[in-house]
């Protein structure tokens, strides 16, 4: 399978998937018709929308803030700057982001913003002192796809959207249990109908929330394919995840919400209740598998690594 | 009646078709003018450090007179080529011959002392990087682009509206990872 195939078949299984998501919204909105007729289903989704308006346009302002990114000078990181310069002019976009560092020990990096033309991409300390500059230029590169490919806009509406469902179904179900549904005729399609919306109501959140890690780590996939493109280099992107695997610090101010935007999960455990799991709520998929898929996109295979086993 | 709606219906639906497909050549098209605009800023930038460069070599190794003469005239080919391609060779000249001067700067230890040799030494290389990323995206731009034009059905309209095959930023086929496909001059 070749680069382009490869991004091509990403974005059509994120198509599918935020349909998949769009069908799971209407589901619950009909299974709150049936239960509970036309009333309470337009009540709960003015309420429904409204939530979701309030949390889009407050994520904006909520996503700089819990990074602890500074703003840096070009005499300060030059290499970090050229990195960063280099990869948006391969990227094509229409203006250079801004420079961010967060002071930290431990490899990583994100990009963060509302779209290509105003976004910033931020490196950890940690990260500049352990990649060289053509492992850094792949770490920049991956975070200049997630930019291109519109991934922090997209991550924002499916956090939104997981937000409404799991509020929505809150009430419904809420409502449910208290008032017993609304008992306006006993036919057997609408008790059907109402068995089906209720087993929709419970499993609408759970699947939102496997629909959300599944989105991500398709698109850390997709973001490494096109970082590769973009650095015309997928051996030093491989080369960065795999000194970003041997490294074992976790970067400090973790949080869920801006989880998927680092390149490495920053939310791994490798022992404890989460490893039994086998990664099913993790937001990025196996470093392995990654530099995996770069080697056969590539045609290369790293040399055999030294630092663990 | 219902013939009359058919054919509104039919009518206005390949309306908005042929209005969506002439704005995705649209801008595909502006996306590879963008790109060789970068390209273009790059290769002049590159273009004005080179006589400083130059300058600075020559205090100290004025009788190297082959080399200075070639990188003058491979950089007054880069702003005589007229068209991607021819652009491209000229832009590989220059750089095999700023290489050759590189190469005889390193035996002159005191130049490369300087302080002024080595901002030029490193904005030159910057510059060279820059060039380099800003030919990969032109190349994936273009190529993009002369498939969108050349896949039917767009075939049938694409040089009707005025849409040209556009060049790759590429002096021969040794760029294997973008194929070359027959072209027409752009410009």
């Amino acid at each position: 399978m070749t680069l382009r195939e490869q991004i091509r078949r990403n974005y059509e299984m994120t198509a599918v998937l935020l349909v998949f998501f769009g069908l799971l919204i209407a589901g619950v909105g009909a299974a709150l018709y049936a239960a509970y007729g036309r009333g309470a289903a337009i009540a709960v989704a003015v309420i429904g929308v409204v939530w979701a308006l309030f949390s889009w346009f407050m994520s904006k302002s909520v996503v700089s803030a819990t990074t602890g990114a500074q703003p840096v000078t070009k005499q300060q990181y030059p290499e970090l700057y050229k990195a960063v310069e280099n990869m948006s002019i391969a990227a094509g976009l229409a203006a250079t982001p801004e420079v961010r560092v967060v002071d930290d020990p431990a490899p990583n990096a994100f990009a963060a913003g509302r779209g290509p033309k105003d976004c910033y991409v931020c490196a950890t300390t940690g990260l500049l002192q352990t990649m060289d500059q053509r492992e850094l230029e792949g770490v920049i590169s991956h975070e200049m796809a997630h930019v291109q490919h519109r991934d922090v806009r997209l991550m924002t509406l499916v956090a939104v959207l997981v937000g409404v469902i799991a509020l929505v179904s809150d009430i419904a179900l809420r409502l449910l249990f208290f008032t017993g549904g609304r008992r306006r005729s006993s036919s057997p399609a609408d008790l059907i109908l109402l068995a089906i919306g209720f087993a929709g109501l419970i499993l609408a959140p759970i699947a939102a929330v496997g629909i959300q890690l599944a989105i991500s780590r398709r698109r850390e996939y997709l973001a490494d394919a096109g970082g590769a493109e973009i650095s015309g280099d997928p051996e030093g992107l491989a080369l960065a995840l795999r000194k970003l695997m041997d490294d074992p610090r976790e970067i400090k101010h973790m949080n869920r919400s801006t989880a998927h935007l680092y390149i490495e999960g920053p939310l791994r455990n490798a022992t404890g209740p989460r490893s039994l799991l086998g990664g099913l709520f993790d937001t990025h998929p196996p470093l392995e598998d990654r530099i995996a898929r770069l080697e056969q996109m590539g045609g290369f295979k790293l040399p055999p690594d030294t630092a663990t086993a | 009646m219902v013939v009359v709606i058919v054919v509104v219906v039919v009518a206005v639906v390949l309306l908005l078709f042929l209005a969506l497909a002439f704005n995705h050549l649209v801008r595909l098209r502006n996306e590879t003018e963008a790109g060789w605009a970068n390209i273009d800023v790059q290769l002049k930038r590159r273009n004005d450090l080179i006589p400083n460069l130059v300058e600075a070599v020559k205090g100290y190794a004025a009788h190297e007179r082959g080399v200075f003469d070639e990188v003058t005239q491979a950089r007054a080919a880069v702003s005589s080529a007229s068209g991607p391609a021819q652009t491209a060779q000229a832009s590989d000249q220059l750089s095999g011959a700023m290489g050759r001067l590189f190469a005889v700067a390193e035996n002159y230890p005191q130049l490369r002392a300087t302080e002024n040799f080595q901002q030029l030494q490193s904005e030159l290389t910057d510059t060279e990087d820059k060039i380099a990323a800003a030919r990969r995206y032109y190349n994936s731009v273009v190529q993009t682009y002369n498939t969108a034009i050349q896949s039917f059905p767009a075939v049938l309209y694409a040089g009707l509206l005025g849409f040209r095959a556009r060049q790759f930023f590429a002096a021969d086929d040794s760029d294997k990872a973008v194929p070359q496909v027959s072209t027409t001059p752009a410009q």
